[in-house]
C-alpha cells in the first residue's frame, strides 16, 4: 500500500498559564492511500490535537511529519495554507457552513479554490441533496448540513479527509448515511479518510484503529474485515 | 469585580475603543476650543465697543459745514453725533518698494467721551496746536516706528511731517481694510492715523466734514432715524449711510464669530455622532458575545439594573476620559487659537476666560452621546431571561437579496463576493454606519479640497485672467480720460494705458436698491477682461450694463430689467434715469456693475471722465513711474499688481494648512469607522472566517470577503458623497456670501478624484489594521467551540 503520510515522534505541548500541558506525546505512525482510519480515545486524549497537526492547522512542538515526502513540521504558514487548500478536506462536528451561502454555493466556495475540483452537481447527488441545492444552512436539518459539509470537503478532491466527530451531533440514521459516504470516498476514490470519535462502534468500519490515551498513541490495530457502515449499530 | 471585568474587556478591544476615544476627544476639543475662542472674541468685542463708545451708524457726505452738526444732534433718537474729516493719503517713503497708505481720521482732543474713541496704549495726548498723530498699533509695529518718530505723508500734493506721539487701537478698525477688495489687513501697507481736527483742517484746507458717526438712544433702531437722517444729509451730498451691522470691520468680525460658532456646534455633533455609532456597534457585539456571561450573572441573581449599569460603565469610562482629555486640550488650544485671531482682529486682550463651564458641558455632551449609544446597544440584555441568555442565540439565517435578480451582476461575483454582498443586508445597522461614515469621509475631503481649489482659482483668476495690467493708478478726482491717457502712454516704459471710470452709484429696481461701483471699461480692453462662468471673455455691450450674479440677485434683476441709477458724484442728477441690464456675469470678489466707458460717460453726461488708469509697463520702469507720480495731488494710489499677488500667495499658503487639517479629519473619521467595523466583523464572523482558512484560503482571501463588502458599500457611499459634498459647499457658500466675497458651488473633478484617493487610502489602511486580527485567529479554538 502506498504511504502518503509519515509521522515520527510527534509531540505537542501547550503552555496553559503556569502549567505545561503535553497534549500529544511522541506519536509515530503512517497513513496509507485509500484507507479509513478511526482514532479512538476519551476526551482530552489528544485526538483533536493529532488531527489538527495532520491537517496543517497546527504544528507539532517536536517530531517530524511528512506528506508525500514533503516535511510539514518545518513548513511556514503559507505552505500550510497551500497544503490545506489542495490536499486536505475537513469535516467538523458543528458543520461550520457559511450561513449566508446556499448549499450549492458552500460547496462552490471550496471548489473554486481547488486545482482539480469534483463536479458540484455530482457531489450533491451523491450526498442525496440535489433538490436542496438552493437552500441556506438555516433551512437544512443537522444531518443535511453535515452532508453538505462533507460534500464541501470532498469538492476539493483532497488526498486526505479529516473528520472531527462528524456524527457527534447527529442521530443514528443520519450518522450511518454520513459514514457510508466516508467509506465510499475511501474505497471508490482511493482517498485516505481519518475519523476521530469516542464512539467505539464506528471503529468497526475502519481498516485500522488508532487508540489514544493521555496523549499517547498506545495501540494501532489492524482490522482485516471492516464492516460496511449499514451493518454497524450502537 | 465587575469593574475589573469591564477594564479587561476594554483592554481586549482597545483598538476599537481607542478609535472611539480619539474621535470623541476631537469632538470635545473642537467644541471647547471654539466655544472659548468665540467667548474670548465676544467679550473683547463687547467691552471694547462699550468702553470706546462704538458708533451705531456711519455716514459719508461730500461736505457738511461744521455748524450743521448741531442741527443733526436734534434728531429724535440720536444720542450723539460727530462730524469728522477722513482722508486717505500716501506715506512718503521713497526707499520703499511698496506704496504705504494711511487713513487720516480727525478727532477733537478737547472733547470728552468721543464716539469710536481711540484706546491709547502708549504715548501722550494729542494737541490741536502741533503736527502730532496717533497711529494704530499694528501699523506702528509693522513700520518699526518709535514714539516721537516723524512720518511724512503726501497730502494735497505736499509733503507733510507728522509726529507719532502714541499708538493704540480703535473699535472702528478692528479689521482694518483699505478697500473692501482687500481680503485681509495689511499693516505693512495700510494704517490708521488719528489727527487733531485743527491740524486736519490745516493740511487739507477745508472747513467741512466728510464723515459722520453717531450713536442712538437706547431702544432706537437705525431704521427709525434712517429716513430723517437721509433727508437731512441729502443736501450735503450723502454718499452712504449705514448701520453698525454693515460697517466693514464690524461685519467681518461678526461673520468670523458666527462661522466659529457654527463650527463649535456642527463639528462636535458630527464627531460625537460617529463616536456614538462606533460605541453602539461595539457594545452591541460585546453583549452578543457575552450572552452566556450575562445569563450566568442573571442566574446568580444580579438585577437587570446592575447588569445594565455594568455595561453602561463602558461608555461612561470612555465618555468621561475622552471629554476630560478633549476638554483640557480644548482649553489649552483656545489660547493659541485666540491669539491667532487677534493677529487679524485688532482688539484689546480681554483676560482669556478660563471657564469650567465648557469642560462640564463637554462632559455632559459626550455622556449624552455615549450613554445614549450605549443604552441602545445594551437594551436587549434586559429582555433576556437567564435560561434564554445561557442558550446560544439562534443562528443567523441566510437570505437571498434583491441584487441576485440581476444575473449579469451576480454571475460576475465569486462565491466570496456573493457572501460579501449578502453580508451587507445581514447587519443593516452596521452597513448603514459604514455607508454614512464613508460618505462623510468622502464628502468632507471633496468639499474642503474643492473649497481650497475654488478660492485659489477665484483669487488667482482675478489677477491672472481678469486684471492683466501691471500697475493701477487711482486718482483722487476724475480727470479727462484722453489727456491723461496720452500723458501716461508717453512715459518711457509704459506699453499701454487704459482709462477706467469707477463710479459709485445706487442701483434701484423697484424697492430693491444697492450701493455699488460701476466700472467703466474701454471696449475691447486689453488690461481688464470680463469673464463668464466658463472663463470666456465677455464683450461689453455698447449700451446697457452688466451685473455680477450676486448683484443681479440682490436687485432681483434679469436680462432686460431697467434699473434706476442714482449717483452722488454729479450734482443735479436726474435720478429717474435708467439703464438696461444686458448681461449677468460671475464675480467672486466684490460686487460690481460693468459698463462700456463710453456708454457710461454718455450716460453720466460728464464728458470723457476717468478715475483711474491701468498700465502695462516694463518692470524696471515701475519705480521711476511711481516716483514721478506719487507726489501728485491727483494721484490717490499706485498699485503694483505683482505685490498684491505675492501677498495673496503668502496668505493662501497659510490657508492651505487648514485644508490639510480637514483632510486629516476626513481620514481619521474614515479610518475609525472602517477599522472598528472590520474588527467587529472579524470577531462576529470568526467562525466563518476560520472555516474558510481551514478550507485552505489565505488570510488575504479571507479578508477579501470583509473588504469586498466594505468596498462595495464604499463605492455607493462615495457616489452618495458627491451630492453630499455639493450640499456642504452650498451651505458654506451661502454662509460666507457677502458683498466682499461670493463662492460658486462647483466641485472640480480633481477634488472628487482626490477625495476618492484619500477615502480609499483610509479604508485600505483600516483594513490592513484589521487584517492583523484575522491572522491571529486561532483556527483550532474557534472551530472547536460551539457559538
Amino acid at each position: 500500500m502506498e504511504t502518503i503520510m509519515v509521522a515520527k515522534n510527534l509531540t505537542k505541548t501547550y503552555q496553559m498559564g503556569e502549567v505545561k500541558v503535553e497534549a500529544l506525546k511522541e506519536a509515530s505512525f503512517e497513513l496509507y492511500k485509500g484507507e479509513l482510519v478511526v482514532v479512538l480515545g476519551p476526551s482530552g486524549s489528544g485526538k483533536s490535537t493529532l488531527l489538527n497537526i495532520i491537517g496543517g492547522m497546527d504544528q507539532a512542538t517536536s517530531g517530524e511529519l511528512y506528506y508525500l515526502n514533503k516535511p510539514l513540521h518545518t513548513a511556514n504558514s503559507k505552505e500550510l495554507t497551500l497544503y490545506r487548500r489542495h490536499d486536505v478536506g475537513f469535516v467538523f462536528q458543528f458543520y461550520n457552513l457559511m450561513p449566508n451561502l446556499t448549499a450549492y454555493e458552500n460547496i462552490n466556495l471550496a471548489a473554486q479554490i481547488a486545482k482539480d475540483p469534483l463536479p458540484i452537481k455530482e457531489l450533491l447527488e451523491k450526498v442525496g441533496l440535489a433538490n436542496r441545492a438552493d437552500h441556506f444552512p438555516s433551512q437544512l436539518s443537522g444531518g443535511e448540513q453535515q452532508r453538505i459539509a462533507l460534500a464541501r470537503a470532498l469538492a476539493k478532491n483532497p488526498q486526505i479527509m479529516l473528520c472531527d466527530e462528524p456524527t457527534g451531533a447527529l442521530d443514528f440514521t443520519t450518522s450511518i448515511q454520513v459514514l457510508k459516504l466516508l467509506k465510499d470516498f475511501s474505497t471508490s476514490y482511493g482517498k485516505t479518510v481519518v475519523v476521530i470519535t469516542h464512539n467505539t462502534a464506528i471503529a468497526q468500519i475502519a481498516d485500522r484503529i488508532f487508540y489514544l490515551k493521555d496523549g499517547r498513541l498506545v495501540k494501532i490495530e489492524h482490522n482485516p474485515n471492516p464492516l460496511p457502515p449499514e451493518k454497524v449499530t450502537w | 469585580m465587575l469593574r475589573k471585568k469591564m477594564l479587561r474587556d476594554l483592554k481586549e478591544n482597545k483598538g476599537t475603543y481607542l478609535a472611539c476615544i480619539v474621535v470623541m476627544i476631537l469632538g470635545i476639543m473642537v467644541f471647547t476650543a471654539f466655544s472659548l475662542v468665540v467667548d474670548n472674541l465676544k467679550i473683547s468685542q463687547k467691552s471694547f465697543y462699550t468702553e470706546q463708545n462704538f458708533a451705531d451708524g456711519f455716514a459719508q457726505v461730500e461736505a457738511l459745514p461744521f455748524s450743521a452738526i448741531g442741527n443733526l444732534q436734534n434728531i429724535k433718537g440720536i444720542k450723539q453725533i460727530e462730524g469728522r474729516i477722513v482722508k486717505d493719503v500716501q506715506v512718503y517713503a521713497p526707499q520703499s518698494q511698496e506704496n504705504i497708505y494711511l487713513r487720516l481720521v480727525s478727532m477733537d482732543p478737547s472733547k470728552e467721551n468721543r464716539l469710536n474713541d481711540f484706546l491709547l496704549e502708549k504715548g501722550t495726548p494729542l494737541s490741536n496746536k502741533a503736527m502730532n498723530i496717533w497711529v494704530d498699533n499694528k501699523f506702528f509695529e509693522a513700520q518699526n516706528l518709535k514714539l516721537n518718530d516723524k512720518l511724512e505723508i503726501i497730502a494735497n500734493g505736499k509733503i507733510r511731517e507728522l509726529k507719532v506721539v502714541g499708538f493704540g487701537k480703535s473699535p472702528e478698525f478692528i479689521y482694518a481694510l483699505r478697500t473692501t477688495a482687500d481680503l485681509y489687513p495689511s499693516p505693512e501697507t495700510f494704517g490708521i492715523a488719528f489727527v487733531p481736527i485743527e491740524i486736519m483742517e490745516k493740511i487739507f484746507v477745508t472747513g467741512v466734514y466728510n464723515d459722520l458717526v453717531f450713536s442712538l438712544e437706547p431702544g432706537v433702531d437705525f431704521e427709525d432715524i434712517e429716513d430723517t437722517l437721509e433727508y437731512k444729509l441729502k443736501p450735503y451730498g450723502l454718499r452712504s449711510l449705514i448701520p453698525r451691522k454693515d460697517q466693514v470691520s464690524h461685519s467681518l468680525l461678526e461673520m468670523e464669530i458666527t462661522s466659529l460658532e457654527t463650527m463649535a456646534r456642527v463639528m462636535p455633533v458630527m464627531f460625537l455622532g460617529i463616536a456614538a455609532m462606533i460605541l453602539y456597534i461595539t457594545l452591541k457585539r460585546l453583549i452578543e458575545q457575552q450572552r452566556g456571561q450575562i445569563g450566568i450573572l442573571k442566574a446568580f441573581g444580579y438585577t437587570r439594573g446592575e447588569i445594565l449599569s455594568h455595561y453602561l460603565s463602558y461608555p461612561l469610562v470612555i465618555a468621561l476620559s475622552s471629554s476630560f482629555i478633549g476638554g483640557i486640550l480644548g482649553i489649552i488650544l483656545a489660547g493659541p487659537f485666540t491669539s491667532m485671531y487677534r493677529l487679524f482682529f485688532n482688539m484689546p486682550e480681554a483676560p482669556d476666560n478660563f471657564s469650567i463651564l465648557y469642560l462640564i458641558l463637554g462632559i455632559v455632551l459626550s455622556l449624552t452621546f455615549a450613554l445614549g449609544a450605549g443604552y441602545q446597544g445594551c437594551k436587549n440584555i434586559l429582555k433576556l431571561e437567564p435560561a434564554q441568555a445561557l442558550r446560544p442565540p439562534s443562528p443567523p439565517s441566510g437570505r437571498r437579496i434583491l441584487l441576485e435578480r440581476i444575473p449579469f451582476f451576480w454571475n460576475m461575483l465569486t462565491v466570496q463576493g456573493m457572501m460579501a454582498v449578502r453580508n451587507i443586508s445581514r447587519n443593516k445597522g452596521r452597513s448603514f454606519f459604514i455607508f454614512v461614515g464613508i460618505m462623510f469621509c468622502f464628502a468632507i475631503t471633496a468639499f474642503t479640497w474643492s473649497m481650497n481649489d475654488l478660492i485659489q482659482k477665484m483669487l488667482f483668476d482675478q489677477y491672472e485672467k481678469v486684471e492683466v495690467y501691471d500697475l493701477k493708478i487711482s486718482l483722487s478726482q476724475s480727470v479727462d480720460a484722453k489727456a491723461v491717457s496720452r500723458e501716461l502712454s508717453s512715459f518711457p516704459g509704459v506699453n499701454r494705458a487704459e482709462p477706467m471710470a469707477e463710479i459709485p452709484v445706487t442701483l434701484k429696481n423697484k424697492w430693491l436698491e444697492k450701493d455699488v461701483v460701476i466700472l467703466g471699461l474701454p471696449p475691447n480692453s486689453h488690461l481688464y477682461n470680463i469673464l463668464d462662468a466658463e472663463g470666456n471673455s465677455v464683450e461689453l455691450p455698447d449700451k446697457g450694463i452688466l451685473l455680477s450674479e450676486r448683484l443681479a440677485s440682490l436687485l432681483n434683476a434679469s436680462l432686460g430689467t431697467k434699473l434706476n441709477v442714482d449717483t452722488p458724484l454729479i450734482e443735479d442728477w436726474d435720478s429717474t434715469k435708467q439703464v438696461e441690464v444686458r448681461g449677468i456675469i460671475p464675480q467672486y470678489v466684490g460686487i460690481n456693475a460693468y459698463m462700456n466707458i463710453n456708454a457710461l460717460q454718455e450716460f453720466l453726461k460728464a464728458g470723457p471722465l476717468a478715475t483711474s488708469f491701468m498700465l502695462t509697463t516694463e518692470k524696471e520702469r515701475v519705480i521711476p513711474l511711481k516716483e514721478k507720480y506719487r507726489e501728485s495731488a491727483l494721484v490717490a494710489s499706485i498699485e503694483a499688481k505683482e505685490e498684491s499677488f505675492k501677498k495673496l500667495q503668502e496668505l493662501m499658503a497659510s490657508y492651505g494648512s487648514f485644508i490639510y487639517i480637514y483632510a486629516l479629519i476626513g481620514v481619521i473619521i474614515g479610518f475609525a469607522i472602517i477599522y472598528s467595523s472590520s474588527v467587529i466583523t472579524v470577531s462576529e464572523r470568526s467562525r466563518e472566517l476560520a472555516s474558510m482558512m481551514v478550507l485552505g484560503m489565505t488570510p488575504a482571501e479571507v479578508l477579501s470577503v470583509a473588504t469586498f463588502e466594505q468596498w462595495f458599500l464604499g463605492l455607493g457611499a462615495m457616489i452618495a458623497g458627491i451630492p453630499m459634498s455639493k450640499l456642504m459647499l452650498t451651505g458654506i457658500a451661502q454662509a460666507i456670501e457677502s458683498d466682499i466675497f461670493s463662492m460658486p458651488v462647483v466641485i472640480s473633478p480633481t477634488s472628487y478624484l482626490l477625495a476618492l484617493i484619500i477615502t480609499a487610502i483610509s479604508i485600505w489602511l483600516a483594513q490592513q489594521a484589521a487584517a492583523g486580527k484575522i491572522k491571529k485567529l486561532s483556527l483550532v479554538e474557534v472551530l472547536k467551540e460551539r457559538e
